[in-house]
Formats: structure tokens, sequence, C-alpha cells
């Protein structure tokens, strides 16, 4: 059935759907719809909202719930972003599935609150001390952000990890026409529940890619938590080969999960010299400058990326292969192209930028690729 | 079984320290609650004291620096039931003073220890919020020179419950660590210890001194703050109860929201074509995304693809504000303009934030305020005389009114085709409003558009 929804009316059907039952958040534009959203579909008691004094809370307590069973989300922009920061290292470090919506805004600083950008794509994985990797997905529309917020949510529970959902200002408050019954999801996961039988180890795990098992905090096995590194039985522990070892599996259960948690949709033509390589806003520009140039007898390929962290090496590699030149349209100053040219080394990346507050036009990227061409007698002459 | 689990000796504190003293009074003071230890959570942070939670045989959460009362606040609120007590330093309340200023507030009902000696132990002796005037430490050599935090007034101010000071030394520190766990909603106990790494020998700090110390800084010791749990507000009563609805669980099934709303086939009188642009400019205040917003729900219940993006500053009430329309037979996927068919200038700000009409094409239509002044353009303008339209359905409906016309104009639809629709679409409590808006487009005189 067709709607007409925001992005962020989006990301909230794709917590709900997914048995969101826990918002912590603070007020920002342009997220704060989905706080405002959150507060009124739990208003009869299916989860719990609560507006807190800072995003340093709203982490906190995102963590904690999650810690009790909950399944919790918060929502911010860019300045948000960065308080959450310490917090995300906390959910990371006692493995906390927390769902963080990040609508992104023109920065540094205060920026543009009401003005578009996407410079948190770095930012996101790289949001909190220690260097230890966290998924994180990129929404092109309202469509996305539903299937993706949903997925978020199966994909923290499954590796209990926070994962970061992006969102832009043109993407979080621009309306569209979406249908949310035809859209292909993730199947349901759950925290693997600790056998009732014997004593709780919190962190304890056979394979170092193992997700340890989950009681809650307040159930009846009692549980440690902590932020410090530890042992299996989440106590302190200065013991080098448990901190390797504590270490080491929060880095193998994503890694290990990289392939699984690939998520591209790619449109080849085998005999494409320019792959355009899209994620977040510019994508729907993309897609409409892919048709344009085919029509002009243009060969082109378009890899679009919902899946930003881990780097979807696989699907990059096999879509550029045979083609000379990448192009990146990015809002931002350029800064997935470098990692697109770490996956491609010897491949002419062309990194694409626009970085005040306005769109990325099909005919910009339409004269982008034929340039790389040297040229092509396409539409390139039309508007926009 | 204890709930504290290791004896004063056993605890990695320095030797004198009063933290052991504190914890062994609290694990009393516990085992005489007589909970089962699977109905308590401790929850603890950074600095000395945090390191307790391996001596507590109950739930324990340890989190970071002054954010313990944020994970305990969760903690409580999703398990109503449980007893959540916190652990804090004088450096966590002066990090995260703001969570307990805000917990406080909110009236949560954990039971917060204040372990408080002056200074940041854990990281070498440095001042912390509470060190008293003249205090020295490793950051204050020549002594503290600003006001010592009373932390107890802080959360009295804040609307804590139950607020008492002691000191790790009294007497009676039992029966306020009773009193505490005891009491109903947010409540705290400031407890003054001596830190014998740091601040004890640098001050010459002793038991009796604190007593002096506590008369003379005014910070009395006793129960400063002792009211009934808050009943007053809708949350606060639910939240102040130490039993309470519980979070839903996971595993319940999620309840989507309802989309059940109408659905229309395409209409006779519905003549769009595959793709149209339109762009409407107007001031804060004038409805312009609500006007957008209005036909693009008809237009997608007549089957139509919309995408509608929004350009306005943040002060909403103020400046210009713009919406661009895009509406078509198939999925719209670049929602940017390229080339408006319709252009809407309300005001002199969405003139100006819109741009140049100069360049646009011969065969789009802009219908435009006639009190503006605007540059010659190859394209089709319509000036409008808002006065009349204002007078029929008010200012706040000028945006919509217009935006039906140009519909009409444009001939993407008839005029009963748009009626229809807008009668069978529109919902809630601007409906009426809007079908009088959309009538008065619908019917409004136009002067053929003109070259200008």
């Amino acid at each position: 059935m067709a709607e007409f929804i925001t992005g962020n009316q989006a990301v909230v059907r794709g917590a709900l759907r997914a048995g969101c039952n826990y918002i912590a958040g603070y007020p920002i534009t342009p997220a704060s719809s989905i706080l405002n959203d959150m507060i009124r579909a739990f208003a009869d008691g299916r989860g719990i909202a609560v507006q807190v004094e800072d995003e340093i809370a709203a982490m906190g307590q995102c963590v904690a719930a999650a810690m009790c069973g909950a399944r919790p989300m918060t929502a911010t922009s860019g300045p948000g972003l960065s308080l959450l920061s310490e917090n995300i290292g906390f959910a990371q470090m006692v493995e906390a599935p927390v769902v963080i919506v990040d609508c992104q805004r023109m920065g540094p600083a205060t920026g543009g609150a009401t003005t578009t950008g996407e410079g948190d794509v770095l930012f996101a994985r790289h949001v909190t001390a220690g260097g230890y990797p966290l998924p994180v997905l990129a929404a092109t529309d309202a469509v996305s952000a539903y299937r993706l917020t949903y997925n978020a949510f199966q994909i923290a529970e499954e590796l209990r990890t926070p994962v970061i959902v992006l969102l832009s200002k043109d993407i979080s408050s621009t309306r569209q026409t979406v249908d949310l019954e035809n859209v292909r999801l993730l199947p349901a996961r759950q925290r693997r529940p600790a056998p009732p039988d014997r004593p709780f180890r919190p962190y304890e795990v056979g394979e170092l890619a193992e997700v340890p098992a989950f009681a809650p905090v307040g159930g009846p096995q009692r549980v440690r938590v902590t932020g410090s590194i530890h042992d299996a039985c989440g106590l302190l522990t200065t013991d080098r080969r448990e901190i390797a070892r504590k270490l080491a599996h929060l880095n193998a259960k994503i890694a290990a999960a990289a392939e699984r948690l690939e998520d591209v949709d790619l449109d080849l033509d085998p005999h494409a010299q320019v792959l355009v390589v899209s994620y977040g806003l510019p994508d729907g520009a993309v897609r409409d400058a892919v048709d344009e140039l085919r029509a002009a007898g243009i060969r082109v390929s378009r890899l679009t990326l919902y899946s930003l962290w881990p780097v979807p090496q696989r699907a990059i590699r096999a879509a550029a292969e045979g083609v000379r030149h990448v192009l990146v349209p990015e809002l931002n100053i350029g800064l997935y192209a470098d990692v697109v040219r770490q996956v491609l080394p010897g491949v002419h990346i062309e990194s694409l930028t626009r970085y005040d507050g306005g769109l990325i036009a099909p005919r910009t990227i339409r004269e982008r690729v034929c340039n790389l061409l040297n040229g092509c007698n396409g539409p390139g002459g039309q508007a926009a | 079984m204890s709930m504290v689990t290791a004896t004063r000796q056993e605890m990695m504190y320095c030797p004198g320290c009063s933290h052991a003293a504190v914890l062994e009074q609290l694990g009393a003071g516990l085992d005489r609650l007589g909970l089962p230890p699977e109905q308590v959570c401790l929850v603890s942070d950074i600095g000395c004291i945090g390191t307790a939670d391996r001596y507590f045989a109950c739930h324990t959460f340890h989190g970071l620096h002054g954010r313990s009362v944020t994970y305990a606040e969760a903690i409580k609120r999703c398990r109503p039931d449980l007893l959540v007590l916190v652990l804090i330093g004088d450096g966590g309340c002066g990090i995260g003073t703001a969570h307990l200023v805000h917990t406080a507030r909110r009236g949560v009902g954990v039971k917060v220890f204040v372990c408080n000696n002056f200074n940041f132990g854990m990281t070498g002796g440095q001042h912390s919020p509470t060190t008293p005037a003249g205090g020295v430490t490793a950051t204050t050599p020549t002594g503290a020179g600003d006001r010592p935090l009373d932390v107890c007034q802080l959360v009295i101010a804040s609307g804590g419950a139950f607020v008492a000071r002691c000191s790790a030394f009294d007497r009676n520190l039992p029966e306020m660590i009773d009193a505490t766990l005891r009491a109903p909603g947010f409540a705290l106990l400031d407890i003054w210890e001596l830190c014998t790494a740091y601040y004890m020998p640098t001050n010459k700090l002793n038991p009796p001194k604190l007593v002096e110390m506590s008369r003379e800084l005014g910070m009395p010791f006793g129960i400063l703050k002792n009211e009934p749990a808050r009943t007053d507000g809708r949350t606060a009563a639910a939240l102040d109860a130490d039993t309470g609805p519980a979070v839903a669980r996971p595993g319940s099934p999620p309840t989507p929201l309802s989309t059940d709303r109408p659905r229309f086939d395409v209409r006779s009188g519905l003549r769009w074509p595959q793709r149209v642009e339109i762009a409407l400019a107007g001031s804060a205040g004038e409805r312009i995304r609500s006007a957008a917003g209005v036909i693009g729900e008809i237009l997608v219940a007549a089957g139509l693809q919309v995408a509608q993006l929004d350009d306005y500053p943040i002060t909403v009430r103020k400046g210009f504000s713009l919406s661009n329309l895009i509406v078509a037979r198939q999925p719209i996927r670049y929602t940017g303009l390229r080339t408006p068919e319709l252009v809407i200038i309300q005001s002199e700000d969405g003139l100006r934030r819109f741009g140049s009409l100069a360049e646009l094409p011969p065969q789009t239509l802009v219908i435009v305020n006639d009190e503006l002044t605007w540059e010659s353009t190859p394209a089709r303008v319509q000036p409008v005389t808002l006065a009349p339209l204002i007078r029929q359905v008010e200012r706040a409906n000028v945006a919509l009114a217009l935006l039906a016309h140009g519909l009409i104009q444009c001939g993407w639809i008839t005029a009963e085709a748009l009626r229809n629709l807008a009668d069978a679409t529109l919902k809630g409590r601007f409906r009426e409003a809007n079908l009088r808006a959309i009538e008065a487009g619908v019917t409004l005189e136009s002067s053929p558009a003109a070259r200008s």
C-alpha cells in the first residue's frame, strides 16, 4: 500500500516493526521527529521513551536498557553523535545491541542544522576510542531507511554490537511515496539465551568470533557488566591472554560477519568502462544519470552501497571487474572515495563532491562520466 | 550469603581508605534488607570506588566516568522491581552533574551513594568539585580557590526525595545507609571519607576534622530531606514506586503502526504526465510545506509517486520556506528539481530563496503574488492578487489554494477529480480548512498568463 512518509517516519516504522521497545534521545535537527514519534508510539506502554539531558545520557540509557534485555534505539545528528561517542565504546566493550540513527547534517560543529550533508561516513566507523569495528549502514531514501533500521536491529541482536544507520537531512525530512509491505527484510534475530542450568559466564565464547550468550541484568542468573577489560566472568582482568582474547573477539565477530553484512545493489553492464559507486542521498541522482547515459548508448555500471562498514570489499571488487574508472559521488569532501581507493588499487577512482547543502544533480554525474570517457555525445546538454 | 563477598582486608584499597569500611557497611545494610541478590543491581563507574562491583554478589554494572546514574535510570525504568544502587565518587558527581540533576528531577527511584573523599584518588590526587577552598591537591598546590560543590543541596534543588550526609566514621552510618536504601524515589547519601594516599596526608585531615569541616562549610551531617515519593506527575508516579510497569520484553510481538488508510484508483480526470516538478516558495508561517504535503498525500492516494523536499532555515516562524514537489508515474529517485513546470511565488522571502526566474523555460507557469517585483522571464507568468483569497480562506491557507489553482491551470488534473480526491483522502483537524482552500484555488478566476 502506497504511503507518503518522510525518511524519519520510515525509521520509526522500521524500529517498531523490529520490536524496538526503548528510546532515549535528545532533540536535534533533523532527527527530532524520530524521538517525537517514538514517544507517541510508546504512549500505550509497549515501550519506554525518555527525553534525556544530553546524548551522553541517551546512549548510557540505551546500553543499560539493552543489557536488561530491551531493544533500544537513539536518534541524533552529527553534533549528538559526538556526545554519544564514549558510550558507543562502552556498548562495544560490554557487547550491547543498540541501534543508533544518525540523521546527518552539514558539519563540522553546528554547521547547517537544516542543511544536508553526509560527512559522518568515516566518523561513524571511527566514532569511539580503540578502533574496534561496528557496522554502519547508509540509507538512500525513505524505503531503505525503513529496511536498514529494521535490519540494524537484527544485526545488533545477532552480533551484540552497536549499529549505526545513516540518513541525511534530505532523506530524514523529505516525504516520498513508499510501499513498506513489500520490502525484503532480514530474518528476525534474537540474542542467544544463556543456558539456565549452570552459572552464567557473561563473556564466555568458544570460537573467537562467537557471540556470547545473553542473560539480562535483573534476571534469575546474576550478570556482571563492565566497561573495563574483562575475563569471561565479566571481571576486570590484567591477564594478557584474557585481554588479547577479548579484544580479538570484538574484532573477529564483526570481521567474520563482514561478507554476510554486505548490503549492496549492483546494476552491472559487463562491458562498462565506468562504474559509479554511490551511497546515501546522491544515489537517486546516480540511478537517473545511469539510465540517461545508457539511453545515449554509454556503457556504465552502478553499485549502490547500503552497508558502508565493514567495507563491502567483495561486492566492490566484483563490480569493478574490468572497469577503468570508478566515480564516487559524495556529499562530503570525498571521504569514502579514499576507502574505495584502498579496495581497488590500480583503478582510477574519481571523487565527485558537493558540500554546500545542495544535491548532486544527474547532469553533473553524466558530465563527469563523459569526461572520464574523454567526451561522449550523450544527453549532457540537458538541464539538471 | 552476604551481599559483599570480600573482607576489608581483601579489598584492593589503600590501607586506611574509607571505601572498604563503607562497602562493608553497605553490604551489611543490604543484608539487613534481605533481598535476594538477583533483585539487586549495583551500578558503578570510574574512580577507586568504581572498582567495587567485583565485591558484590548481586547484578553489577560498571560503566564510564560519571555516567552510572544514566545506566541506573535505564535499569530502573526497565526493571522497576529491582533495587538499583549507584556507587559514585566526588569526581563522578562533577563530570556527571547533569545526570544527577536530571535523574533526580525525573524522580527515578535509584539509590545513590557518593563516596566523597574530596579528590581524584585514582589519577593521582587532583582536586575534585568537592575539594574545600584551601585544599591542597596535585592541581591546587597552593590550595583550592573555588567553592566546593554541595552535592546534597544540588540534589535537593533538583527534586531528590531523600538526601542525607554523614561521614564514614559516624556511628550512625548503618542507620543512614538503611534509610537511603529504604527511601522511596530518588535517594542520595553523601558520605565523607578519607583518602589516605593523597588528600588526608597533604591536608592533615582526620575523622574529627571532617566534622569540623562540615560546620565550617555549612554542609551539615544528617538527613537533609526526606519526603514521600512524588505522586503528582503522571510519569513520576510510575517511576517513584519501586515496582511499576515493566518494559515490554524482547520477543513480545511488535505492533506495527496502523497502515489502514484509503487507497484510490487513478480516477478519470487525472491526466498526470510522466513527471512534473513544482516549486512553492514563500515565507515561514504561510504553510508552504503543509500545502505541498496535502497535495502530495492526495496524489499518492491517486496512485502517483510523489517526493517532497523542503528547504527552510532553523527558525521555523521566520524567513523563507520552500517546498519542491515532484509527482511522477514512475518511482522518483533524484528528489532535486531539474526544471519546474509550475512555480508558485507567494512572498519576497520565497522569491529571493528561489533565485532567478530568468532561466525558466517558456513552458513553465509561474504563479506570483502581484505585489512582488520580479525580473523578466521567458516563462508564462500569472500574477495573482492575494487579498481576496486571504479574505476567503485566511492567509495560512493561501499556499494550498494557489497550488490547487496551479495544478488545474497546468491541466494535470480536472477540478472535479481534485475535489473528489481531496474529499476522499483528507483527514484530521485541518480537513475542512484544506478542502475550502482547494475549492478556492479551483474556482480562482485567473487572468490569462502572460509573458513578462
